[in-house]
């Protein structure tokens, strides 16, 4: 009784696996067999005329998520040495706390705050035809970020030895030395895992980038300009999921971009798989 | 921990600001937007019936929010618990190895993508329509994977005396398991569920088109009903952005929301303190 | 203990209840205020009835109506021929209002001068040619194009007259906004936008400028949807199966009814006569 259960739990885990994989597969095997892998690179959608491309979400999505944990993650290990090391004991578990209730902020409330306060903001003070930008999609998405890679690399840090820091500092080393030298590279393994696991959060974001992005389905002018509107595949799986009318190729070519989301977050966790069975 | 404020200090003091001042500050703004709407009246009473936030009152919105992540957490407990207890108890090496893998990559998996798996076999194949015990389900499958992993490292904390005595006095695997496992891991394993509970409050997007409704429902009639939810709610009074109460009305179902997965997750730290005296 | 309370209250939502008195709307966010408003009034008087009521799109509701996931279909468009032939002998429309689609622009846009276009002034801001309120007359601004999602009601409508076919594309497109209410707080929460917006959901930031069609301007205003003159006006429908249940025919007939066009008239748009 007590094997029936645990083996078919497991199973199901493993099944549930291949289950999602296999139906992403199935479900957007349409749109290959009719263009090929074309709508990959193709720059334009537009379910109507049949332009199914790829390019513009993969560009929206990359970027936002790019600059979002490149923003986050000096600012979250700064705010993380700055707890440990920097502000008396008695605050720490203040802000500790602080921010472990922020990582856990519903992200509809984030889009709401991104909605009403940031894309206005951002508006009049970067003087934007809008502010419903990929710039404010990368922020709102930098700010949900901060906490969860500031409470996870404090974690990090914390765990390095006593016995080392009492090392450094019998060597003679000053205060930002032993940052440098003991402490961020013996807590590295723990940030770089938190940065993954917020760069994989933060790629599969949905409601908020949904209401700050602009939608519109285009590569900026150049690419790299985040300060116009434009989608991620979260965004456009998002608007469209609902009324795409299902067994249609833009219903297998929704499913691509799903599909595309999937692989790209599971390449993302891949080398934490790896860094663990170290 | 030296006392003297160098540059080096005064430069990661100043690129921790922002990241301390803007969650604190959003935080703060919330609560005091929602929390001039925020009454026995908001609470209790139900705008289900209307849906544009005209009137306050969102009864309907926190008991579908509440019976989704109740609902999602109960269906995945058994498998989680099931899957944790075959890697303590049963797995080899390599079995662990790969259920591990298969966990982390299910949970790096965003959510939406479980909400169109979810459209297209429950709301669609199975015929069960936009319905709680879709949504009830798709959460599941969101919070299967955490769950799991939070089983397996409670049971890795059990001392492993107790199993070691257990099987001394030849306990079957039954009862070890019963007896000793669920006894010493109780604590880790309720502080997960209560994190199950607070992240599944907090998804919207996968039960936006499967498991939920504009308005209408108040208090749903079977499993197969629709529901509303106040992470939706919320969703749809943002694009409101023109009407005075409605904003109100949305901040103060923020509040609400926030402090419900607060409650949640402070109940889980304090357990874990708890635990770990 | 808690566990088992919460189970035994999750079993009683199973008793099954499925097919009493169940009522789903689903579709445009145009007939959504109608639909919701109806639908308060009509549960007062038919408890036993559910009736829930959702957005998503005139595109969604026809689909999902003809999927059978919901009784009743929201549009706010007419069909198009491939829908008409699918829905042939299943379904069928029921007018049960009337409203324009007002080109809508912001309050500081309308003040700036810009009060009355052309159709083909319309067509090049969306097509991109013309990027700038100055050219037409206005503050020196660009000008913010907002689209709608290709699916909408009001897109297609908005995009047959405007643009010559209704799935054309526009180029010109600054940002993409979904319902009604979206494109309504986009535009009044800028200076320098331009939508297509419901002449129901128009207020005192988003004001709607008159089209100017063979060298007469009109304005979305009753007198001119009733008469035909303003170009772009619609009625808005809502689909039910040919064999549907008695509670969304009484649903249907209530809509239809004098308390029912009276609702409509309330919500702000024209009865369907």
């Amino acid at each position: 009784m007590l094997r029936l259960w645990l083996n078919t739990a497991t199973l199901l885990c493993a099944a549930s696996l291949l289950l999602i994989v296999t139906f992403l597969l199935y479900a957007s095997s349409p749109i290959f067999a009719a263009q090929g892998l074309n709508f990959v690179v193709e720059q334009e959608w537009y379910p109507y005329e049949a332009l199914f491309g790829l390019l513009p979400v993969l560009v929206g999505s990359l970027l936002s998520v790019g600059v979002a944990i490149a923003l986050a993650l000096p600012l979250g290990v700064a705010a993380a040495l700055f707890n440990l090391e920097i502000i008396p004991k008695a605050a720490q578990s203040w802000l500790r706390l602080l921010m472990e209730l922020m990582a856990g902020i519903p992200s509809v409330v984030y889009g709401l705050l991104g909605l009403w306060l940031l894309v206005p903001l951002l508006e009049s003070q970067l003087n934007l035809l809008t502010g419903r930008t990929l710039f404010t999609a990368a922020l709102l998405l930098a700010i949900m970020a901060l906490p969860t890679i500031m409470v996870l690399s404090e974690d990090a840090l914390r765990r390095v030895s006593r016995e080392q820091r009492e090392n450094a500092v019998t060597l003679g080393l000053n205060w930002w030395q032993q940052v440098c030298r003991i402490l961020l590279p013996q807590a590295w393994p723990g940030i770089r895992l938190a940065t993954l696991l917020a760069l994989g959060r933060a790629l599969g974001e949905t409601v908020a980038v949904m209401l700050v992005v602009g939608s519109i389905d285009r590569i900026p002018e150049p690419f790299y300009n985040l300060l116009l509107p434009a989608q991620t595949f979260t965004s456009r799986i998002g608007r469209e999921m609902g009324e795409a009318e299902i067994d249609s190729l833009h219903w297998a070519a929704l499913m691509s971009s799903g599909l595309a989301l999937m692989l790209i977050s599971l390449i993302v966790v891949a080398p934490s798989l790896f860094w663990r069975s170290k | 921990m030296s006392s003297v404020f160098t540059p080096a200090k005064l430069i990661v003091t100043l690129l921790a600001l922002p990241a301390l001042i803007i969650p604190a500050f959003a935080l703060g703004y919330i609560v005091y937007q929602g929390s001039s709407v925020i009454s026995w009246q908001f609470l209790t009473s139900s705008d289900a019936l209307d849906g544009f936030g005209n009137s306050s009152g969102i009864l309907g919105q926190l008991t579908g929010s509440l019976l989704l992540a109740l609902g999602g957490c109960l269906i995945a407990t058994p498998i989680a618990l099931g899957a944790g207890l075959f890697y303590q108890l049963q797995a080899n090496p390599r079995q662990r190895k790969l259920l591990e893998s298969v966990l982390y990559l299910l949970q790096a998996i965003p959510p939406i993508v479980y909400g169109l798996f979810g459209l297209v076999l429950f709301v669609h194949l199975l015929a069960w329509g936009v319905s709680l015990l879709t949504g009830m389900l798709i959460l599941a499958i969101v919070v299967l994977p955490a769950l799991t992993l939070n089983t397996i490292t409670s049971l890795q904390r059990i001392a492993p005396e107790y199993s070691e005595a257990a099987r001394a006095l030849g306990l079957s695997d039954s009862a070890l398991v019963g007896r000793v496992w669920l006894r010493h891991a109780r604590l880790e394993l309720i502080t997960g569920q209560l994190l199950a509970m607070a992240r599944a409050l907090s998804e919207t997007a996968p039960i936006l088109f499967t498991a939920t409704v504009f308005s209408g429902v108040v208090w749903p009639e079977s499993l197969l009903s629709p529901v509303t939810t106040l992470q939706t709610h919320i969703f749809y009074l943002a694009q409101e952005g023109g009407n005075p109460l409605a904003i109100q009305v949305a901040w103060g179902s923020a509040l609400v929301l926030v402090a419900s997965v607060a409650l949640f997750s402070l109940l889980a730290r304090k357990l874990k303190s708890i635990g770990e005296q | 203990m808690l566990r088992l309370a919460t189970i035994t209250l999750l079993l009683s939502l199973c008793l099954p209840t499925l097919a009493t008195g169940q009522i789903r709307a689903a579709g445009s966010t145009t007939l959504l205020p109608i639909i919701a408003e109806a639908a308060k009034v009509f549960r007062k008087q038919h408890p036993d009835i559910t009736l829930t009521v959702s957005g998503g799109g005139s595109g969604v509701g026809i689909t999902s109506l003809k999927q059978r996931k919901i009784e009743i279909g929201m549009s706010s468009r007419p069909l198009t021929k491939k829908e008409q032939t699918q829905l042939q002998h299943i379904a069928h429309e029921i007018p049960i209002a009337v409203d324009a689609v007002a080109i809508a622009v912001s309050k500081a846009v309308y003040q700036g001068g810009i009060k009355e276009l052309t159709i083909q002034q319309v067509a090049d801001i969306y097509r991109g040619k013309i990027r700038n309120w100055s050219e037409l007359g206005g503050a020196d601004s660009p000008i913010l194009v907002i689209d709608k999602e290709s699916s909408r009601g009001t897109r297609h409508v908005f995009a047959k007259v405007v643009l010559g076919d209704e799935r054309a594309r526009a180029p010109g497109a600054t940002i993409i906004t979904g319902s009604n209410n979206e494109e309504q707080s986009a535009i009044s929460n800028s200076d320098k936008a331009i939508g297509m917006l419901s002449n129901a959901w128009l207020n005192d930031k988003v004001r709607a400028i008159a089209l100017i069609q063979d060298n007469l301007s009109r304005l979305p205003s009753t007198e001119n949807i009733i008469s035909g003159r303003y170009p772009i006006q619609r009625t808005l429908n809502i689909l039910i199966h040919n064999d549907s249940s008695t509670q969304t025919r009484a649903f249907v007939d209530f809509l239809q009814s004098e308390q029912g066009q009276q609702i409509v008239q309330q919500v702000g748009y024209l009865p369907a006569h």
